[in-house]
């Protein structure tokens, strides 16, 4: 199944987010099919960069969001 | 990997527009509260695992980075792990009640937060400071200073 989640990145107590499409069936090797945005949980209020044609592209293709994702994707239409 | 993508076009189904229906009426279920409160909750988490991460158990620790890092599922953990949904689930809560316990006892997170909000305001009177017209040795401080401070900032 292909999945949007977080990945994390950044440092040690400085962490932030590339929201990724990726396999569900490789999650730990790093391998993602695309980038569709950063997230800064850090940022005053959170920062939010998502492109969200491409989102709605992949969710229109059977992209399964992760709850955490689906969280921030309602953020943004909110 | 752009051919399982070629594949999901071909193969879209219903079960897939159900999905999708689902999703969004899922969506629509968490309320506004909730959802800053996921987010905020989150961080912590995050900051929590950091912080004392190594204090937790293999099990614990491994099942809390998969699921703050890599935003895994219960199940893809407990998959990749080879212990049980509820298996995985019981080790991040119990390892949550633990990391939260040591906050509690040493406070580090409150102290490093607030460390970094002041030095954050530091940074920015210095700025000020720069920006006001400076003898030449006045200068040289005042830059000092701001090195200083964004050294330690994180």
């Amino acid at each position: 199944m292909v999945k949007i989640r977080l990945r994390r990145m950044g440092a040690k107590k400085a962490p932030y987010y590339r929201v990724v499409v990726a396999d569900s069936r490789s999650p730990r090797d790093g391998r993602f099919i695309e980038e569709l945005g950063v997230y800064d949980p850090m940022a005053e209020g959170s920062k939010l960069n998502l492109d969200v044609e491409r989102v709605k592209y992949w969710i229109s293709q059977g992209a399964q969001p992760t709850d955490t994702v689906r969280g921030l994707l309602k953020k943004i239409e909110a | 990997m752009k051919e399982g993508s070629a594949d999901k076009k071909k193969t879209l189904t219903a079960a897939d527009g159900s999905a999708i229906i689902h999703n969004v009426v899922k969506l629509k279920c968490l309320t506004e509260e909730a959802r800053g409160k996921v987010a905020e909750d989150r961080v912590m988490q995050i900051l929590l695992l950091d912080f004392y991460g190594e204090l937790l158990t293999e099990k614990q620790r491994a099942c809390c980075e998969l699921h703050f890092n890599e935003d895994l599922s219960l199940a893809e953990i407990a998959e990749q792990v080879g212990v049980s949904r509820q298996g995985v689930w019981d080790n991040i809560r119990r390892a949550e009640t633990t990391l939260e316990q040591i906050e509690e006892k040493t406070g580090l997170i409150r102290r490093f937060s607030e460390t970094q909000r002041a030095l954050e305001e530091l940074d920015a009177l210095a700025g000020k400071l720069l920006s006001l017209p400076l003898g030449e040795e006045a200068a040289l401080l005042a830059k000092e200073m701001r090195r200083e401070i964004r050294g330690m900032r994180g």
